[in-house]
This record gives C-alpha cells, structure tokens and sequence, in this order.
C-alpha cells in the first residue's frame, strides 16, 4: 500500500471525512437555533448580542404556557396508559409460547409505526368528527386515546426486551425457593421489568411530545399542544421567541434521551 | 427403605416406573423411561451421562418443574405429583446460578425463608449462619454482579440451603467454573453435605466429577438408567458397554467361555491360557459362545513372556506426563491398550517390541450384552 | 394451563385502545372513499367510486363526458414519490460512511457515537424542520453568511422549493438510515474483509464485493424506513415548501380543509396506504430472501 503506517482493513478513504461532515450538518440547524435564542436582537441570523429576553417572552407568553403545560399533561397520561397497556400485552405475548391469533395481535401493536400520521390523522378525524356528533363531547379524551394507541408501540418494544432477556431460570428458582406464582411475579419479574417499564414510558412520553399531525387533526378548538401551536406560529413572522421555545423543548427531549440511554445500557442489575 | 451400598437405609426419594414424554404423536420424545430408584436420606446422589440423556429432566421433574408423564414419585414417603415447585421440601442450585440480580446476597440467601413467611428474626440468623457456612460473610451487601463465578456458585448453594430443604438438586453446579475453582468447589460441596447431612442429587456429565464426590451413580443414556452403583462397581465392574465405554479408558475383548460357575465364567484368552470374569447379574452365558469383556488399561502389567497371561506386540506409544500408553496388537489382532506408570530411568519401549501382559485378578467384567 | 384466554385478556386492554383509535378508523376511512361528499365536509350515504375515479381523471365541468387524467393529483403523486426516493438515495449515500464510521470505532467510543446518531432521531421533528427552515430562509443563515462573503448579491430562494423538502426530509430521516445500517455492519464478520484482502482484493473491490453485499439487509431496511415516512411526510412540506411545493400528505389534508372533499381524501389516503404497503411487502420479500442467501 502506497500510504505510511499501518494498513487497516477497516479504512475506506473518505468515508471518515463523509461520516464527521454528516455528523457537523446534523447538529449545526440545531446549535443556530439555540444559539439564536439567546440573540438580543429580532434576527435569527445577525447575532446582536447575548440576551434572555426572548426566554423571558415565552414565559410570560400565557398561551405558549397553557399549551406547553397542555403537551406535557397529555404526554404524561398518554405515555403512562400506553406503558401500563403495554406492559400487559408484553405479559401476554412475551415467553408464552406461540399460540393463534399471535401474529395479528403483533401486527395491530406495531400498525401505528407502518401507518403514515397523516392517514392516520384523518382517520382518526372522521371517527371522531362523527362521535362528536353523536354524544357532543369534545374533551381531552379524543387526544388521550389517540396518542395512547400510537405510544403503545413504542412503549412495547423497550418492554419485551427487557423480558426477553430476563433468564426463566430466575422465576423457576423463586418458584423453587417456595414463592408462589403471584409471589414470583412480584417479588422477580416485575423489579427486574422496570427497567424496561421506565424506557418504555420515556419512549412513549417523547413520542407524545413529538406527535404533532395527529395532534393537528384530532384536537377540538383550544386544545393546541406546544407543536402544533409552533406549526401554527411558523406561517408567521418568527422572533427568536420560538427559538426560545424549541430550545426548552430540545432541552427537555435531550433529558429524556440520555436518561432512556443510560436506563436501556445498565443490564442485569 | 433403600438399599445403598449393601446397607438398608431410609429412603427420601423413591421413583416406581416413572416416564416423561414431551410432544405428541410423531413428534413424541421420551425423555424419561421407566425409572425406578430408591434414594437414601443423607447420600451423595450423582446422575451422570452425557448431554441429553434425561438426567436434567429427571432433576427438575423431582424439583417439580416438570410433572410426570406416568408412574409415582414420592419425597420423604409423600407423594408430590402434580405439586408445583413451591410446595416441596427441595431445593435447586442451577447450573446458571440463577441469582436474583436486584437483590443483596443476604436478600437472595433469605428467599426462600421469606417466602415461607418465617419470621425476620429468624431469618436473619439462618442468613448469617448460611454465610459462615459458605464463607461469604464479608461479601453479605455485595450484588450478584459485583462478586466472582465461584462466590456466585457459594451464594446459591447457600441460598438453596437456607430453608433447610430434605433434598438439594445440583443441575452440573460446577460446569461454569475454571478447572482449578471447580476442584476447590468439589472439596466444599462434600464438606457441605456431610456438615448438614441433607440429601444430595447430582446431575454432571463429568466422570471425573462423579467418582469423586458420590456415594452412588446413576449412569444415563436416552432416558434410561443403565447402571446403578458406587463409584467403585461403576468403574471396575461395568456391566454396560455405554456404561464402560463412558467412563474413564478401557480396552473391550471379544473372548470365547470356556465355562461358567456361579457369577464367574472362565474366559479363552488369545494364545491359550484362560482368566476368571465377573458376570452381570442375570446373565447367563453359554459356553462355547462369544462374550464382550472389558479390562481397564491399569489392570495389566508388563510381565516376562513365560507365564503371562497374553501375548502383544507394540504399535506406538503415547506420553501423557504421569503415564504412557502403549497401544498393543494381541496375537489373536484384537487392540489392546496398556497403562504403564512413568518412572525415571525407565527404558522406553520401542514400537514392534513383544511383551507379556499379566491381568490383575478380577479384572475382568462381562458385558450384559 | 387453562389455554391461550390468559394471553388474550392481557393483550385485550391494549387491543381495544389501538382497534379504536388506530386500526379502526382506517376502516372507516376505506368506507369513505366509497362514498359521495357532503355539502360542508363529512359525506352522505350514498355509494359513489366518483371519489376513486377523480385520484386518477379529471372531467370537464362543461362536458361531464370528456375524461382526462387528473395531472395535477398524478403530478403531485409523482413529485411524492420522486422526492422520497432522492431522499433514500441522499440518506444511503450519507448514511453509509456514517455507519461505517460509528462501527469502525472502538467498542468504548461506539455507543457515545450512536447516541449523537440517536439524539436527532428522538427530537422534535417539527424543530429540526423549523432549524432547516431558519438555515435556508431568504434572510437565513446560509444567505447571510454568502451575502456577507460577498459570493452572492441577492438571497438565494430555497425556502418553498423542491430542495428545501429534499434537505428537510434528508436531515430529518438520515438517523433512519444510519441505525439499521450500523446494526447490519456490528453483525459482520470483520475476518470476512481480512480474508477478502488475503485473496489480493483492493479496496474497491473489497467494498464492492465483501462489504456491500454483507450489508445489503441493512440497506433494504433503511431505505424502506426512510422512504415510508418520506412518502407520507406532511409537516416538512407544509413547513419548507409553503403552498407552492405540495406533497401527498398535504393533498390529502387539503380535501379535509378547504377543499372539503372527504371521499376523495379517503381514497388519496387509501392510495397513500397501498404504496406503503407495497413498499413493505417488498421489503418483507427481499429480507427473506437475503436472509436464505445469507444462510449458505
């Protein structure tokens, strides 16, 4: 070989400098976005100078609070009903066995990830235009429904893992150390599952915040959540006030993510 | 009442005609056939045989982790088919350890008691004491995750003697272990049965593993016990050709009977001369017919040509450190390898030399088939 | 036992949510496109492919008789499924020396690597576009930074162009692509490529004919999860193409909005639904099938 140094069988040229100029493009939009809230100025490209106003703005901006604590509120009980669900379906189908109807049950779980949102949300626009006028309600409880089944996926997958994982010579030893079945369950499999439990409910939690068409068709007026009330505000004129919110936003997810990671990577303990 | 060794004990495990099919139809696979077996309280019980021969089957249908196809099985003179797990009085180290990782030591040794609904007191003393006994007093607080193999294999030996059970089933306890750990832990496990007197089942593949430690074996093979004994009948007196070939080397002779008288048949050994051989109880061989005789390669010895017993040739020799093994040619053909124990200054033998070859008495043993 | 009922009843919970507010409405949605438009939106019961035959043809409105296609559906259509090819070409052409990298690591630095992979794939997508969307702005980043380096005199328009969905969906999807490529190179055999230079293979070649071909599962599983969300894509284009550059997703919504037309919205989802399915059975297909070559 022509180069010095030693021959890698792992090196292909140009691939390294490909790899390090994806990963600048993909965080470069982000770090000007952030970097632009902190702008004193209207621009969200001529920096002005370090300020906090647009951060103060937000806050005191009511709607942007009503509706970021309207996301949040609704991600927490959509995640943690889908985690719940979930969990019960991964006890249902996890180390069971094969047994009929297995693959259907595989294949509504996993529907809301084939689906595009946008069939989806017009679907779920037509059902639930015509429950409306049916029973005249038009609470929360559209939006609930509809995040819970698309974060049942979601909240699915880091569960099963984790059970798949788990050794059945665990439960058998605590069978065999005179637990009961209820005591086995207790006692073992469910501590073992929360790991998976908690990733399961950061995932669907995260998704939540994230749906924003399926948001868009369900809602009844005055139920915006934070991304649709942004996919609204973007038609505007943008101040670095948005850039301001989507860095909380960014913030939040980041926290989320690297709990997740640091949950899914502690095995066995 | 189970007869051991030649003594009459009291029987904790008794299998009448026990069988464990899994499948249906075409797809059946007996895993356990017939299995009739007496086991004594306070023995060192091994069921030895290779990888699928049903003696993990038959460890975890007496922990009851699996139910009988057909016959019974009682514990302590109770029947406990169709009883799960939890209601028997035994308990089971598992070849993976099967350590509850989100609990202490302590916690993991205190199970089973807790489980019971036995008092904290109570369980905190027999936790303490099942610690000393295994010496991992020090490590109480540690995870699973935070200790070695061998103090992972003390901990669940400990925590399957916590409850006090009348049985304890090792499924091969010692096969993650290095060879050196795993002599260690051969040592400790007898020094644990005799100290609690509880009755131990054994499952190993390994031989070695076996002679050592039991009071009797159960040699395997495609669900089917083979051979019953102490580790000395199942060694020198095989009665099997699974059974002998299986265990430790040994040379197998096709020999004509010259007679038989009581549990003796005199064999024709090639080159005229003739030996006495053991017969397997029941067997009845005619003179005149052919027999299988099997010989360890220990039992013969290098002897002047007058006299001896037989005649070889050397083919080649092998060194193996303590010993070396020279592989013979009878003058009838048949092969005949020959044990011989490494001494300095001891001339080597030359392929093609001729030697005499002396049996030791009662060397020999009929095979039932 | 007590048979599979146990199973069932765990899993029932789960079921109705997703039957109600998943699967279900898909069906009703079926049935729409069946049927003839209200007045205000909604439909009325009446039998009608009418919805159907407009995804396709077009009628004059003064002679009901005379049939052409309905290019401006079909163009949108194909400008849809144009667009998300080029942005599965685009991922895999950047994806893969990404992957190639994360899994060339060492095994310590690896996971730090896939997480920064993994970080976008879990944010905002409505952020990143609008991160895109701050980039390309006529008064954005990149047109700041070239008017100011003097390489240009007018702000170039990139905003509401067939580009900007190209880079927004890029950007957006490019994680897709990496994951499951990164996933197929941790499985190979690194002894494969040593073996491949042994029998006197050069680079190229043994990209070409030990690698490629090694990681073509993952390639086939990246390209189907990007092109999917591609094709039903509806923020990115409604965020960076504004109304000029329509894409199917936002076709539909529009029957839904001023439009008002459900039935035939119904239909271009349905529409929408078939090329994604068609889209998985052929990944379903050659998995299998490079799963069986894999075996020998």
């Amino acid at each position: 070989m022509s180069e010095r140094g030693a021959f890698s069988v792992t090196r292909i040229p140009g691939f390294g400098l490909i790899a390090i100029t994806t990963f600048v493009l993909l965080y470069l939009p982000i770090v000007i976005l952030v970097i632009f809230s902190f702008n004193e100025g209207l621009s969200q490209s001529v920096w002005e100078g370090f300020s906090l106003r647009w951060y103060e703005a937000a806050f005191a901006n009511r709607q942007v609070r009503d509706v970021s604590i309207r996301s949040l509120w609704l991600a927490g009980v959509a995640a943690g009903l889908a985690t719940v669900l979930a969990t019960l379906a991964v006890l249902g189908t996890t180390r069971v066995g094969r047994f009929r109807g297995q693959t259907m049950i595989y294949a509504l779980i996993n529907q809301p990830l084939m689906v595009p949102e946008i069939v989806t949300g017009i679907a779920l626009l037509i059902f639930v235009a015509s429950i409306k006028v049916q029973t005249g309600y038009t609470g929360m409880g559209y939006l609930v429904a509809a995040h819970t089944a698309f974060c049942i996926p979601f909240a699915y997958l880091p569960i099963r893992a984790r059970l798949e994982t788990l050794d059945p010579a665990l439960e058998m030893a605590a069978a065999d150390l005179y637990a009961s079945p209820v005591q086995a369950f207790r006692h073992i499999t469910l501590p073992l599952m929360v790991p998976g439990i908690l990733a399961g409910f950061m995932l669907g939690f995260v998704i939540s915040l994230d749906t924003v068409v399926i948001t868009e068709f369900v809602k009844s007026a005055g139920q915006d959540t934070l991304p649709t009330y942004m996919l609204g505000q973007l038609r505007r004129t943008i101040t670095p006030e948005m850039n301001a919110i989507a860095t909380l936003f960014l913030l939040l997810s980041l926290v989320i993510v690297t709990a997740f990671f640091l949950i899914t990577r502690t095995r066995g303990r | 009442m189970a007869v051991v060794n030649g003594a009459r004990v009291a029987a904790e495990i008794e299998i009448a005609a026990l069988g464990k099919v899994f499948g249906q139809g075409e797809a059946a696979f007996h895993a356990l056939k017939n299995i009739n077996l007496k086991i004594a309280t306070g023995e060192f019980f091994t069921l030895l045989g290779p990888s699928g021969c049903g003696k993990t089957t038959l460890l975890r249908v007496i922990a009851g982790f699996e139910q009988p196809s057909t016959g019974a099985l009682a514990i302590n003179g109770r029947q406990v088919a169709g009883q799960g797990p939890n209601k028997r009085p035994v308990n089971t180290v598992f070849q993976s350890y099967a350590l509850f990782p989100h609990m202490t030591v302590a916690q993991n040794i205190g199970f089973g008691l807790k489980m019971l609904g036995k008092p904290r007191s109570e369980i905190d003393a027999t936790v303490a004491e099942m610690l000393r006994l295994v010496r991992m007093e020090a490590l109480a607080e540690r995870r699973p995750s935070e200790i070695s193999g061998g103090q992972q294999q003390r901990v669940a030996l400990a925590r399957a003697l916590a409850p006090r059970p009348r049985v304890l089933l090792l499924d091969e306890p010692l096969s993650a272990l290095d060879l050196k750990l795993r002599k260690e832990m051969q040592g400790e496990l007898k020094r644990l049965q005799t100290e609690t007197g509880i009755t131990f089942v054994f499952v190993t593949h390994d031989q070695e593993e076996a002679l050592t430690m039991s009071d009797r074996i159960a040699v395997m093979s495609a669900g089917r016990i083979l051979q019953l004994g102490s580790p000395d009948e199942i060694y020198n007196a095989p009665v099997d050709r699974f059974v002998a070939d299986f265990i430790g080397e040994t040379n197998f002779l096709t020999l004509p009977v010259a007679g038989v008288s009581g549990d003796q048949a005199h064999l024709d050994l090639p080159g005229g001369t003739s030996a006495p051989a053991r017969l397997p109880a029941g067997l009845a061989a005619a003179p005149g017919s052919s027999v299988t005789a099997v010989i360890r390669p220990e039992q013969a010895e290098i002897a002047p040509a007058e006299g001896a017993d037989l005649t070889a040739e050397v083919e080649s020799a092998t060194f193996f450190g303590t010993d070396t093994h020279l592989h013979l040619r009878l003058s009838d053909g048949q092969p005949f390898i020959l044990r011989r124990q490494n001494r300095p200054g001891q001339p080597p033998i030359a392929p093609g030399t001729r030697l005499g070859l002396v049996l030791a008495p009662g060397a020999l043993q009929v095979l039932r088939d | 036992m007590g048979g599979n009922g146990w199973k069932w009843l765990l899993c029932a919970p789960a079921l109705v949510v997703l039957v109600l507010a998943a699967s279900g409405p898909l069906v009703i949605v079926a049935i729409y496109s069946f049927l003839s438009p209200g007045n205000m939106g909604g439909v009325t019961w009446e039998f009608s492919t009418e919805a159907w035959f407009r995804v396709f043809f077009r009628r004059d409105i003064f002679e009901p008789d005379l049939v052409t296609w309905n290019t401006a559906n079909l163009a949108i259509f194909w400008r849809s499924v144009w667009l998300s090819i080029q942005t599965t070409v685009i991922c895999a052409v950047l994806g893969f020396p990404t992957a190639w990298f994360i899994a060339t690591r060492s095994p310590r630095s690896r996971p730090f690597w896939l997480f920064l992979i993994t970080i976008p794939f879990w944010t905002n997508l409505l952020i990143r576009t609008f991160a895109i969307q701050e980039m390309i702005r006529n008064n954005g980043t990149i047109n700041t930074v070239l008017l100011w380096s003097g390489l240009i005199e007018q702000p170039l328009q990139m905003l509401f162009t067939d580009f900007a969905i190209l880079l927004g969906m890029a950007y957006v999807f490019l994680p897709l692509m990496v994951l499951p490529l990164y996933a197929a190179m941790d499985k190979m055999n690194l002894s494969l490529i040593e073996a491949g230079y042994d029998l006197y293979g050069s680079r190229g070649a043994v990209l070409w004919h030990i690698i490629l071909p090694l990681v073509k599962p993952g390639f086939i599983a990246g390209s189907i999860l990007v092109f999917i969300p591609a094709i039903g894509a509806y923020v990115t284009p409604r965020v960076l193409g504004g109304g000029q550059s329509l894409m199917l997703g936002n076709l539909i919504a529009l029957q839904f909005g001023q439009g008002r037309n459900w039935p035939l919205g119904s239909a271009l989802a349905m529409l929408m639904l078939i090329v994604v399915v068609v889209a998985l059975v052929i990944y379903l297909r050659t998995v299998g099938r490079s799963d069986g070559e894999r075996r020998v």
